[in-house]
């Protein structure tokens, strides 16, 4: 066996350069591989924390009907037992409660429609990052029951700064009533997601129960795992066992099924680009043997004269072809590694671009995982082994006096 | 000439090597045509289907209307300026449109809706709006005091085609605005939120309520070419030549979606990048190698009297010729499969539906690009690459040559 | 429409009318001022009401003038049908309480304004959702002190009123002018809380309604939007009238004059 690899590296080395020009193209094809899935992992998991980290969360409960109808008696049911269960859910690793209404907000310039949640500072602060996205004022310190947050755009709109005066106006559960209070901006939030910056207002929680006649009931949970891979799993049974005494557990998957949509659309387009580039480094590998095979045609004629037996040919070549991978291999993982060791330091800027209802929030990083490093090259040792089967098979074929007689 | 035809006899007595070389230009020309199509094909699709589906590729609206939408701001004698435009090269449908808020009622529900008043006969042909339609029918040519409501909007009133409607709004002039229709179809646009209150009604229907004459708030235009669509808002803003109006390619009224789709599409240009490097760099080592190996050749040749600049020429020549067929074959073959793959495409894994069209299929595309970029990429690299074997080959000493192998 | 349903509705609800004070501000007293204001927010308090009102509207882009009947009872009743112009004529709205419905008899419907939609602005309405559920009397939810302005006119007191910390109103505090010893406001002015004018509302043609002197027209002008009025005019005005229980009801809406 040894033999056979010093053989073929000896074989191989014989044209330095053409050896080491294919085994770069092949070993740039392998780094290739390598970046494009890191930024597709980065990809995906910025935008599912750009999604799931700023607000969404990873999973929410709500009343099986408030989704469609946000209608303000549908609360969650049999809370206390909901908040219990989650409370003892080893897989949850924290989870806040929200009202959501639709209000209305009035300064003295002008009046806006928005939706007003009510939030637990403490508990909200583990899931969303409205506390990160304060650029006035600040997040719910103290304990002024008038406090409210609004986004830049609003406080645009409305015309007003910190310390002002506003009047926020909701309809109360059942009764229809309307029930206003006073508020004054305390701190003032900078998104970068129009809906948010510009149609949201958050209070303390206790305040908008009051106002909206509800009790120590709730609109929303939201959720977020320990292991960000079972926000993304359909089949978890945690959404099912959430789902009973009609309320609805939904994973984020389930509210922005666009942005699921996209991935697969991309990680398929991928696929396809991966294909091409198979077939490209394909032919120079094909190439590659067949100019070497050509050039030693003589030395094959001469060794199947002395006996070599067509196994014995095709196996030489195969070696020579597993050499080669190896070389590229190494050529790529190292290539490879240092261009995205490179861009995990810089990051690339999408920021502020939206897509599929979700808007990037921080610079791109590609995720380098063991997979790459260990699946692709495997991958592309087994290729240029099956690409080499074909010279292979011809070396076999050869007749030792059509070998011989064979010249420049 | 002489060179050329010794070139091209020459390149048929090596038939392996001539293959292999004419292998690798053509095949890597094909796969990188492929994936310039395939890339193209598909985000030319996606942007089809995004703006043909609603926005349209060239929007007009009353100067200012975009950032501040209002009643007030609005196209005057619209069939005009309609009439005007669908006579311009390169336009192909245009459509009105109106929009107003409003307060609907089915029975006891009562909901906020936007109003939004098209012209059945010009939708149709702009954004094929009958296709929208996912229960009843769409609305008859003439007036009819009929109305179509979004999905989410039929949902949150209970209402059901055959069902009474009452919208309350008010008029241009500051009159109560009401009337009542009858609904005969339910519409799902793809966008849910717009869906949520959309209440259609046609446009005659709509200018009467709002008591808003002839005019229209935004006119939706559709091109023949989307790679044209700059150029037909350019010739739409000199021919309409109206300062009081905004004349806006969907790149500028979509900016969202086209910053989107840019910053998607340089990742692509990334991945092509690569594919023809591999390419080009196969093309290198086999032309490399072509000529490398008959340094003893070149030797007899120089030694029986052929002078540098020939051999020189011969060498390039012979490579531009193996060049040439490359490029011929390639580009047959690239025209060949993209175009199956444009009118087939390969089935996605996973279907899904935005604005009422299902993305079942990845396409393709044949176009200009595909071409002349792998083809030029090919033929510049082998020359390139050709020029330094060739100016070796020409200062060989033809005895240290013919010692070789 | 709502909006000038809207409007309407503020003009009947409890407007804080404030009273002038009857001695000179030198030597006004706390419970005199008490008692003044507490005289205002009475003003146009009844056990009912009777009232034909003209609202003229302008706007930048168009002017109308309506012509309305109105029924109140106390705070929480009101029904209101436009006459004129004939484009709106027969249009109704009952309010009881927090629910509102209106009456359109173009299409002969009878709609019922969700709470939601209460809120929002349609037409160029120069008041705000404020004004529609204000229940906030001068007397107990403001503090109020006389003071002192530039170019005073003889005759005139003038009180600054600042809301109580956790009233929601959005207003910093209303200046109002009033003729001594007569009850009758002349002007009010609305301050957000930077001390920038907000809104003005002008009173003019005092006029003697069943016994009570109040100003027939009130014009209300926005400061920060230009081209905006809104004058309403009584024409009649009538206090504790009888009025038939069924007045406020759904079947009424419909009834034609």
């Amino acid at each position: 066996m040894r033999l056979f690899i010093k053989l073929a590296v000896r074989n191989l080395f014989r044209n330095k350069r053409r050896t080491f020009i294919a085994g770069s193209a092949i070993g740039i094809g392998l780094a290739a591989l390598i970046f494009t899935d890191a930024l597709i992992i980065g990809m995906e998991q910025n935008m599912i924390a750009s999604a799931t980290e700023s607000y969404m969360g990873e999973g929410q409960i709500h009343h099986h009907d408030f989704r469609a109808s946000y209608a303000v008696e549908e609360t969650v049911n049999n809370l206390p037992d909901v908040i219990s269960r989650l409370e003892n859910e080893d897989m949850i690793e924290n989870f806040t409660r929200r009202t959501m209404t639709f209000a209305m907000i009035t300064s003295p310039a002008n009046l806006s429609a928005v939706s007003m949640v009510g939030i637990d500072p403490a508990t909200e602060k583990k899931l969303s990052q409205i506390d990160e996205a304060i650029i006035e004022g600040n997040y719910f310190d103290g304990n002024n029951k008038r406090d409210i947050i609004i986004g830049n755009k609003l406080a645009e709109i409305l015309e007003v700064d910190l310390g002002d005066r506003v009047v926020m106006t909701v309809a109360q559960a059942h009764s229809g009533d309307l029930s206003q209070e006073m508020f004054r901006i305390s701190g003032i939030y900078h998104f970068n997601i129009k809906a948010m910056d510009r149609a949201m207002a958050f209070i303390r929680l206790p305040q908008s129960q009051q106002m909206l006649g509800v009790g120590d009931n709730v609109h929303e949970i939201v959720m977020k795992f320990k292991d960000g891979g079972n926000g993304r799993d359909r089949s978890l049974p945690l959404w099912e066992r959430y789902s009973t005494d009609g309320n609805e557990a939904v994973s984020w998957t389930m509210l922005l099924p666009e942005l699921d949509a996209a991935f697969e659309m991309s990680q398929f387009a991928t696929y396809i680009v991966g294909l091409i580039l198979f077939g490209v480094v394909s032919l120079g590998i094909i190439n590659t043997l067949f100019m070497s095979l050509h050039e030693r045609m003589f030395e094959f004629g001469v060794l199947r004269a002395v006996g070599t037996r067509p196994y014995g040919m095709a196996r030489l070549i195969l070696f020579e072809a597993g050499a080669l991978a190896v070389l590229s291999i190494v050529i790529g993982a190292i290539l490879g590694y240092i261009i995205t060791y490179i861009t995990t330091q810089i990051g690339i800027d999408y920021t502020g671009i939206e897509f599929s209802g979700v808007t990037f929030r921080e610079l791109l990083y590609p995720v380098m995982t063991i997979k790459q490093f260990v699946e692709y090259p495997i991958l592309v040792f087994l290729f240029t082994i099956l690409v080499g089967l074909y010279p292979a098979i011809y070396a076999a074929r050869l007749s030792p006096a059509q070998a011989m007689r064979r010249s420049f | 000439m002489l060179t050329l035809r010794i070139a091209w006899r020459n390149i048929f007595r090596q038939k392996r090597r001539t293959v292999l070389t004419v292998l690798t230009m053509f095949g890597g020309l094909t796969l990188s045509s492929l994936s310039i199509g395939w890339a193209d094909g598909t985000y030319n699709r996606i942007i089809e289907m995004f703006t043909r589906n609603r926005l349209g590729h060239v929007q007009i609206h009353a100067r200012g209307y975009l950032d501040k939408p209002s009643l007030y701001r609005k196209i005057e004698d619209y069939s005009i300026v309609g009439h005007t435009v669908e006579k311009i090269e390169g336009v192909t449908a245009w459509t009105p449109r109106l929009y107003s808020a409003g307060l609907a009622s089915v029975g006891e529900k009562t909901a906020g809706v936007q109003i939004i008043g098209i012209e059945p006969t010009c939708e149709s042909k702009s954004t094929h709006f009958e296709k929208k339609i996912i229960k009843g029918r769409s609305f008859s040519e003439a007036p009819s005091h009929e109305a179509i409501l979004g999905k989410g909007a039929a949902r949150t009133l209970h209402a059901s085609p055959g069902d009474e409607i009452v919208v309350v709004s008010q008029g241009a002039d500051g009159s109560i605005a009401n009337d009542l229709y009858e609904i005969i179809g339910i519409a799902e646009s793809g966008d849910a939120a717009m869906d949520q209150s959309a209440f259609y009604l046609h446009l005659s229907d709509a200018q009467e309520l709002l008591v808003l004459g002839n005019s229209i708030h935004e006119m939706v235009i559709i091109a023949d070419d989307l790679d044209a669509v700059p150029e037909v808002t350019e010739r739409i803003r000199q021919k309409l030549d109206d300062p009081d109006l905004e004349i806006a390619p969907w790149q500028e009224f979509a900016r969202s979606f086209y910053t989107a789709m840019e910053a998607d599409k340089k990742g692509t240009w990334v991945m092509l990048f690569v594919v023809i490097l591999i390419v080009a760099i196969g093309v290198l080592n086999t032309v490399l190698m072509t000529v490398l190996e008959r340094t003893r050749e070149y030797g007899v040749l120089r030694a029986v009297g052929t002078r540098p600049p020939q051999i020189f020429r011969l060498v390039i020549a012979e490579v531009a010729m193996m060049a040439a067929v490359s490029v011929v074959i390639g580009i047959a073959l690239s025209i060949f499969i993209n175009y199956m793959f444009s009118i087939h495409g390969i089935p996605m894994p996973m279907a899904f539906t935005y604005g009422g069209i299902e993305f079942t299929h990845y396409y393709s595309e044949v176009n200009a690009h595909s071409l002349y970029v792998p083809a030029a990429t090919v033929v510049i690299s082998a020359l390139f690459i050709s020029v330094f074997p060739a100016i070796k080959a020409a200062r060989i000493a033809p005895a240290k040559a013919l010692r070789s192998h | 429409m709502k909006i000038t349903i809207i409007t309407i509705m503020c003009w009947l609800l409890a407007m804080p009318v404030i009273s002038s004070q009857s001695e000179s501000p030198a030597g006004a007293d706390d419970a005199e001022v008490r008692k003044i204001i507490r005289e205002i927010d009475e003003l146009y308090r009844s056990e009912s009401s009777y009232s034909v009102i003209e609202m003229e509207i302008v706007t930048p882009h168009w002017q109308r003038t309506l012509n309305m009947d109105g029924w109140t009872i106390g705070m929480d009743k009101t029904f209101i049908r436009i006459n004129e112009p004939k484009k709106d004529k027969g249009v109704a709205t009952l309010r009881i309480e927090n629910e509102m419905w209106n009456y359109l008899p173009k299409t002969n419907k009878v709609m019922k304004i969700p709470p939601s939609m209460m809120m929002s602005s349609w037409m160029g309405s120069d008041f705000t959702n404020d004004d529609l559920v204000k229940e906030f009397s001068l007397f107990e939810d403001y503090s109020y002190e006389l003071i002192e302005v530039e170019d005073a006119r003889e005759g005139i007191i003038y009180v600054n009123c600042i809301p109580r910390e956790d009233l929601p109103v959005v207003w910093g505090n209303i200046v109002i002018a009033a003729i001594e010893d007569k009850y009758i406001p002349i002007w009010m002015k609305y301050y957000d809380e930077d001390g920038k004018l907000m809104r003005v509302c002008n009173y003019s043609d005092v006029k003697n309604f069943g016994g009570r002197l109040i100003p027939a027209v009130m014009e209300m002008i926005p400061q920060t939007k230009e081209g905006h009025k809104t004058v309403i005019r009584y024409l009649e005005l009538e206090f504790d009238v009888e009025i038939d229980g069924d007045t406020f009801s759904l079947r009424n809406l419909r009834a034609n004059k």
